[in-house]
């Protein structure tokens, strides 16, 4: 049996003397998504910063495609850094006010060195293509779009990055009820597509129960006992 | 989802405080080392006109003033004495400095002690309009006042009620009379900056919730505003202290215009002479003074707070913008510009003793000088150099600034001692070990004058960094040096260095008043603090001479409130960047 995409045991992250995530293990397969649901303040976004290794954890391992990320240096991790993407709540916040779309979407493939005058327009219009937005928009700045559509352009920023694994940190808290339907739709059609794991943090229990396959439930930093078996 | 705040490393500020106070102290006590002048020359000049500057002659002086001992021993030495209380001797009349400084100190003191008063009198004067009117604001006089630099005002009070109207005495310190012009001088613009920090405070601050409340409830008015008041004022003790340490630099011109024995005065004098031990003692006593108010103001502040908001948990309501008509800072540059424009095509330094000290005349539109120079001239080819030379100022500032705004709890003891320091003390300072110089003037504002940009940087900063993008950037694997260059910079820059355009009027005026004091451009060099100085010498006979720089000033003045209050309007309106700190 392989590994599964992702492997998170015994994560205790620490602010000061507050103990935010206390000893948290859960695993996720590819294709597969695994909600974090809970009240607000109980760890749940740490956990997912401290996946992506933009938090380093005080304890505990997070094994990605079976190799152990903790005890990597910057410098080492920076390679491994595209194949698992953020996806954040505030999608204005995300994109650089001063950058358009077109620029934004590109910047993974440039700094990734995959970008080339030849071939790399069409690939950040393809990307735009297939997150539902109009390559017309990539002329424009995040603060000329709506909020949907700045969170599908994140989402385009991300998949340009060609991940694995997509932590989705309440992805559609901030936007219209109106157009949440869309971008969940949109992130299950890519899913089928390419076969991404999803670590999905949300509070949202109707959206939790009708979007992922696993919940796991955290209270004060750990996994609440009261999780629901599948 | 947000980064955590970056943890403030909270011993840096106090660290940097502490080692920025040691530095500038240290620094005193090793002027006789670092003054690039051989000061033995200078003292073999004071001492006796007619020795020959002979190699044993020197270093006999070098011994007897312990300069060939080395920096440490001499520091040593200075330091133990002043433990001692004993600030050594003055090279050039041999006598104790300690006596001289305390009178100078005493003298300085009742100075601005009348001075406060005259600034309280005019701060009251500004802010009552605003308490009896209601709403509207009196910020706009005010700010202009504050700007105005006290060695113009010391000027042309010397002028008008000196001179034309022959009501006070113009020199000299015996009895209340000597004492009107130069508290008046030295006390408008700090009264002006009191009266425009509370006078744009309070209408916000009657605009708060609990004013109507009140209203409502049937408080009198007398009572509201009193209430109002202390509502405002203490955020801006702070502030007021950093006034009252600009009077410590405001004194050194002021005495020297009105010829007052005051500590200041005996700065710049022991300073203009090279004698070293008596400008040591001098300013150390300005720098003490300064300290003291500081720490007066802290006191004042924890009064009226009380104990329970030690920090700044007390804030105002940000000031109601003020808006100001893009046509005044545009009239004011054009009136400049063109006067500036013209005097460029003519030439500054063309001496023709035949026309010496001309009324304006067509060949002459401002007269000429005492030389026969010709004045417009002069204030356009000084003004190509003083703007030049505060453009390289503010580009040196602007490049500190965004260097600090990266170390923000580095920076901020730093900025805690320059922002005490006044331009005119490190000047004196700079001067004694570099010479007086463009050059050095130019290096003394700029030591001080980062500050205020590097505060705005270090907040865009914290800003960009919390930001989602950043963190996407860093989840793409981007290094730091690209999130630096494409994120970071470009959102920091730009609206810092609009910020520093906006300072350069400001600065251009600090360089002027270091002209003014010699410690700046020398002669012949059309520098407008210099051409100011070099007119006072025969105002009586050519006062046009003299006001043609000084209303060029004033001038100056009014385009850097005019300009900063226009560009915070702008940063005010909802879309566009940070507000600018004035």
């Amino acid at each position: 049996m392989t590994a599964p995409l992702l492997d998170v045991r015994d994560l205790v992250v620490r602010y000061g003397s507050v103990t935010a995530v206390d000893g948290v293990s859960f695993a996720l397969e590819a294709g597969e998504t695994l909600a974090l649901d809970g009240p607000s303040g109980c760890g749940k976004s740490t956990t997912a910063l401290t996946v992506l290794q933009l938090r380093r954890p005080d304890a505990g391992e997070v094994r990605f495609e079976g190799r152990e990320l903790t005890t990597l240096t910057e410098r080492e991790l920076r390679p491994l850094r595209p194949r698992m993407q953020p996806v954040f709540q505030d999608p204005y916040g995300s994109l650089n006010p001063r950058h358009r779309i077109r620029d934004a979407v590109a910047e993974p493939l440039k700094v990734q060195g995959r970008w080339t005058d030849a071939d790399g327009p069409a690939r950040v219009a393809a990307l735009l293509d297939r997150v539902g937005l109009d390559p017309s928009y990539g002329d424009r700045r995040p603060h000329e779009l709506s909020g949907g559509q700045c969170q599908r352009a994140g989402i385009a920023r991300a998949l340009a990055s060609e991940p694995r694994l997509l932590v989705l940190d309440e992805p559609v808290s901030a936007l219209d009820p109106s157009v949440r339907a869309g971008v969940l739709n949109l992130l299950a059609d890519l899913q089928d597509d390419l076969g991404l794991g999803y670590l999905f943090i949300c509070h949202d229990r109707a959206v939790v129960r009708h979007f992922a396959d696993r919940v796991v439930r955290m209270r004060d930093g750990r996994i609440s006992p009261s999780s629901p078996p599948r | 989802m947000r980064l955590p705040a970056r943890r403030r490393w909270p011993g840096a500020a106090g660290t940097t405080r502490s080692l920025s106070l040691l530095a500038v102290v240290a620094a005193v006590g090793l002027l006789p080392w670092l003054s690039g002048r051989d000061p033995a020359l200078s003292v073999l000049r004071a001492r006796s006109a007619e020795q020959e500057p002979t190699r044993e002659a020197l270093d006999a002086i070098r011994r007897d003033l312990g300069l060939d001992a080395g920096p440490l021993s001499l520091l040593g030495g200075w330091a133990a004495g002043l433990v001692r209380g004993d600030l050594g001797i003055s090279w050039v009349s041999g006598t104790d400095v300690g006596p001289s400084v305390l009178a100078g100190l005493q003298v300085s003191l009742a100075l601005m002690g009348a001075a406060f008063g005259v600034a309280v009198l005019l701060g009251v004067a500004l802010v009552a309009p605003v308490l009896v009117r209601g709403r509207a604001s009196a910020g706009a006089g005010a700010a202009m006042l504050a700007a105005v630099p006290e060695f113009l005002l010391a000027t042309v009070g010397l002028l008008v009620c000196g001179v034309w109207l022959g009501w006070l005495p113009t020199s000299g310190w015996d009895g209340p009379s000597s004492m009107v012009l130069p508290a008046v001088a030295l006390g408008v613009p700090a009264g002006g900056l009191l009266g425009r920090l509370v006078a744009d405070a309070l209408p916000a601050v009657l605009e708060e919730r609990w004013v109507e409340l009140w209203r409502g409830a049937g408080v009198s008015r007398a009572r509201v505003s009193a209430a109002a008041l202390r509502r405002v004022l203490p955020p801006l003790v702070p502030q007021f202290g950093m006034a009252a340490v600009g009077l410590t630099g405001g004194a050194v011109a002021v005495e020297t215009v009105f010829a007052v024995p005051g500590i200041g005065r005996t700065a710049l004098g022991a300073a203009k002479s090279q004698d070293l031990p008596l400008l040591q003692g001098a300013v150390l006593a300005l720098l003490l003074l300064g300290l003291v108010t500081g720490a007066l103001s802290a006191l004042v502040r924890r009064r009226l707070l009380g104990p329970a908001l030690r920090d700044a948990s007390l804030s105002l309501p940000p000031p109601l913008p003020v808006r100001v008509h893009p046509a005044i800072p545009l009239t004011l540059a054009a009136l400049l510009a063109t006067a500036i424009g013209w005097g460029l095509l003519r030439d500054p330094y063309a001496v023709n003793t035949a026309v010496r000290l001309t009324p304006p005349s067509w060949a002459h539109p401002l007269g000429t000088d005492g030389l026969g120079r010709d004045v417009l001239a002069r204030l356009g080819h000084g003004a190509a150099s003083t703007v030049g030379t505060a453009a390289a100022v503010c580009l040196l500032s602007l490049v500190l600034s965004l260097a600090l705004g990266f170390l923000p709890g580095v920076a901020a003891g730093a900025a805690d001692i320059a922002n005490a320091l006044p331009p005119v003390i490190v000047g004196i300072l700079v001067a004694a070990v570099a010479g007086p110089g463009t050059g050095g003037a130019a290096f003394a504002v700029a030591l001080i004058s980062w500050p205020p940009l590097a505060a705005h940087a270090a907040a865009l900063v914290q800003e960009v960094r919390a930001s989602g993008f950043l963190t996407a950037q860093r989840a793409i694997g981007a290094p730091p040096s690209w999130i630096l260059t494409r994120h970071v910079l470009p959102t920091v820059a730009a609206p810092v260095a609009r910020h520093a355009l906006l300072r350069l009027p400001g600065i251009a005026l600090a360089l002027a008043s270091l002209g003014f004091l010699g410690l700046g451009a020398q002669p012949p060099a059309p520098e407008w603090g210099l051409l100011l100085d070099e007119s006072r010498a025969y105002v009586e006979r050519a006062p046009w001479a003299a006001l043609s720089p000084a209303i060029a000033l004033a001038l100056l003045a009014g385009l850097a409130v005019s300009g900063a209050a226009y560009a915070q309007g702008v940063a005010r309106t909802p879309g566009k960047e940070a507000p600018v700190g004035v």
